[in-house]
């Protein structure tokens, strides 16, 4: 990815390049304002820039069919659910990419593919019990901060992306509940996978505290890229720098 | 197999499933007959009639429909904020009396809301004979009904505690209602006082087909005439004037928020649609002075009981009531199911665009209208009607639904393109999903508003209660006007409150 943005105010993002290798955690820091989810929605598709471009495995972005956008998935800093929707039928929405138009009204009609959603939301970490006292058929704005996070994580996991882009996601989550999001997307299997079934990660983030769980720290200032190294090499004068006003 | 549970974006598709039957009879009924008349009604779309006297008449026309409809909305606001606060509950406890008054007024405003504009014409014209306050008055009394229902609705479902606090602080319950409710009440009298203006312009037109004076009467005499330059000229000045207005009311909504000055422009408003009547009625005076004579009682024979026996065994009212309600579903159909299947068939900004214009002409032209031109080339059905009337209101709810769809944000689309979806899934799941329930929500209230429509088409394609009342009401048979009538209240009444538990529902969904 080598990318720039300009905004309103001036450059938002400025030459960044960076990439991503099979297998990483990576977590994205900075001051409020700094970029960080600029990055990610470039990174996504969501937002073009006017310069550079952002390539997954080779292949522009921009001109990515859209079978392979589905490749790479999002978690939304404000989860982005359709609050009209059931939790079952937005969990699919992750799954509209893979099917046809047929399906994606079927899935407007009765529960598709029930198992498989069940599946997804209980490895986003919702009570089984739960689920299966008709927790599909609620909907979404019956449900606390928590469990809608979870059936956001439930609608990615769907997806089955290989590579998962996360905006603050745990931002206004309790530690508790925070903890448990983090072990579900960054805990690896014995073999050295991760459980969540990504092939890499990159979280934004405004705990620095937290960066032990990740491979590596990129961390970004007024739209530059100021810092990119292994996260067991990172000093505490590195974050107070990074965090320290520009 | 999971038990089915439509969600709410494809309920708002379900109804178009209406449109199966009508094209299917209306497909069998073409014939080629009507193919050269209809080659020159397109013609002359392209080439309006530019003569002088044409010109004259359309502009002489539009100035009848224009003070006519100005008046009478006018009239409608004041009668129906009156009458609205009259029947409001919160206003009656606010002087701490019991609020039963409320409640029976309530109860008497359903009859002339549910007797739509036309009939309330029609039935003016044969007491009263042909005179420019027959229309002013055919409108203003639905409208009012219809303003203070929807004025008592926002008062008594907004928040009290306010007033409560004021009144229990020992102010005066006018002072307290003034204060605690007026800035929420005047957004409502502005944008729904915005749009019965648009509506009155509408009903005037549709009043004039029906030969009670204006640029409505002009189109019709142009098309039975079969002078279809002329015709165009009236519609594209009817066009225009319609567009004007639309423009200008989103305008005035647009620029009337909140704010310090948005109590200033609710009382600009107010006093705007007092000088816009009066306007009306010099408007009226000067056009038509000749007709100005006074109204005169030609008066109605009040019918025996023996007679009301006699009709209510001759007519056919299983038939009739079927026929009403099955062109109701089949338009209501239409009108809710067709915009938002016309918006995702491709679901791009250029193809909206072209939507939109369809529907702004789909609204100004009249339903009786289209029944004739669409009879041109088909024989008479109950799926003409049901076309014309389904096609106007979607002009109505396509509008609304793109309004609805602009306004909103598009981070959800953006969200599930970026997930692979297709961009037709993406705008349906993403974009008509949020808008869905309270789309539902005022095509519930449409379908109410196309039952009393069914009366316009009725009368011209032969079928259901509106054709029986043109014919009653032409052969003075009142017994049969009578309880015609009654039938239509009880449906449109029964209907109304079919529509309000849908619209709740969909609200609280």
């Amino acid at each position: 990815m080598n990318v720039s943005l300009s905004g309103p105010r001036g450059d938002r993002l400025r030459s960044i390049s960076l990439s991503v290798s099979e297998g990483e955690r990576i977590a994205l820091l900075g001051r409020s304002g700094a970029g960080k989810s600029t990055l990610l929605a470039i990174a996504n598709g969501s937002l073009r820039v006017e310069q550079g471009e952002v390539r997954w495995r080779g292949a522009s972005i921009r001109t990515m069919p859209r079978r392979k956008k589905r490749e790479i998935g999002m978690l939304w800093q404000d989860l982005l659910l359709v609050e009209e929707l059931s939790v079952g039928q937005n969990v699919n929405s992750g799954a509209l990419g893979r099917h046809n138009l047929i399906w994606g009204l079927a899935n407007l009609l009765f529960n598709v593919d029930q198992s498989a959603c069940k599946h997804c939301l209980q490895r986003a970490g919702l009570d089984a019990d739960l689920i299966e006292r008709g927790l599909i058929d609620a909907p979404i704005r019956q449900l606390s901060g928590g469990q809608r996070q979870r059936v956001a994580l439930a609608r990615l996991l769907r997806q089955q992306p290989q590579l998962i882009l996360a905006d603050e996601p745990i931002a206004n989550l309790d530690p508790a509940i925070a903890n448990e999001l983090l072990d579900h997307l960054l805990n690896r299997s014995p073999e050295g996978q991760l459980n969540c079934g990504a092939e890499a990660i990159v979280i934004s983030l405004h705990q620095p505290e937290l960066v032990h769980r990740f491979d590596r720290v990129i961390g970004l200032q007024d739209g530059e890229l100021v810092m990119d190294q292994p996260s067991n090499q990172l000093t505490p004068a590195d974050l107070s720098r990074l965090y320290e006003a520009g | 197999m999971n038990r089915l549970k439509p969600a709410a974006p494809l309920l708002t598709l379900l109804p178009a499933m209406a449109l199966v039957p009508v094209l299917i009879v209306t497909w069998t009924g073409l014939h080629g007959g009507g193919l050269s008349i209809w080659q020159q009604c397109l013609s002359g779309a392209l080439h309006p009639s530019m003569d002088a006297d044409v010109l004259h008449a359309v502009w002489h026309g539009l100035g009848v429909t224009m003070a006519t409809a100005l008046l009478s909305w006018s009239l409608s606001l004041l009668f129906g904020v009156l009458l609205g606060s009259a029947c409001s509950d919160v206003v009656w406890r606010s002087w701490t009396l019991s609020s039963w008054p409320a409640r029976g007024l309530r109860g008497v405003l359903a009859i002339p809301r549910a007797v739509h504009e036309l009939v309330w014409g029609l039935l003016l014209l044969q007491v009263f004979g042909l005179h420019p306050y027959v229309a002013v008055a055919a409108i203003a009394i639905p409208y009012s009904a219809l303003v203070a229902r929807i004025w008592r609705d926002h008062l008594d479902s907004a928040d009290h505690r306010p007033l409560n606090a004021l009144i229990s602080a020992g102010v005066h319950p006018l002072s307290a209602l003034m204060t605690a409710l007026n800035p929420g009440m005047g957004t409502v009298l502005m944008s729904y006082g915005g749009y019965r203006l648009e509506c009155a312009l509408r009903s005037a037109t549709l009043l004039g087909v029906f030969g009670l004076g204006g640029l409505g009467t002009e189109l019709q005499l142009t098309l039975q005439s079969l002078q279809f330059r002329e015709l165009w000229t009236g519609l594209w000045v009817l066009a225009a004037v319609m567009l004007i207005l639309e423009q200008l009311l989103r305008f005035w909504r647009e620029r009337s928020g909140v704010g310090v000055h948005g109590q200033r422009r609710i009382l600009l408003f107010g006093l705007l649609a007092v000088v816009l009547g009066v306007i009306g009625t010099f408007w009226l005076r000067l056009i038509v002075p000749d007709q100005f004579s006074g109204l005169s009682w030609i008066g109605m024979e009040v019918p025996s009981w023996t007679q009301l026996n006699a009709a209510a065994i001759e007519l056919p009212w299983l038939r009739m009531i079927l026929e009403t309600l099955g062109l109701t579903v089949l338009a209501a159909g239409i009108a809710i199911g067709l915009p938002p299947l016309a918006l995702l068939l491709w679901p791009s900004p250029r193809w909206h665009q072209c939507c939109s214009m369809f529907w702004a002409c789909m609204r100004w032209i009249p339903p009786p209208l289209m029944v004739l031109l669409l009879l041109l080339s088909n024989r008479p059905s109950l799926a003409i009607g049901a076309l014309a009337i389904g096609l106007h209101n979607s002009g109505v709810m396509g509008r609304l639904l793109l309004e609805g769809l602009q306004q909103q944000s598009g981070q959800r689309q953006v969200a599930l393109r970026a997930m692979g979806s297709s961009e037709r899934m993406s705008w349906f799941y993403g974009l008509l999903s949020p808008q869905s329930p309270s789309y539902l929500a005022y095509g519930a209230y449409r379908s109410d508003v196309i039952l009393r429509e069914t009366v316009v088409v009725g009368v011209i394609g032969g079928s259901g209660l509106g054709w029986q009342l043109l014919e009653s009401l032409s052969s003075f048979h009142w017994a049969a006007v009578v309880l015609v009538l009654c039938c239509y209240c009880a449906l449109t009444i029964s209907g109304e409150s079919l529509s309000d538990r849908c619209r709740s529902l969909w609200l609280q969904s």
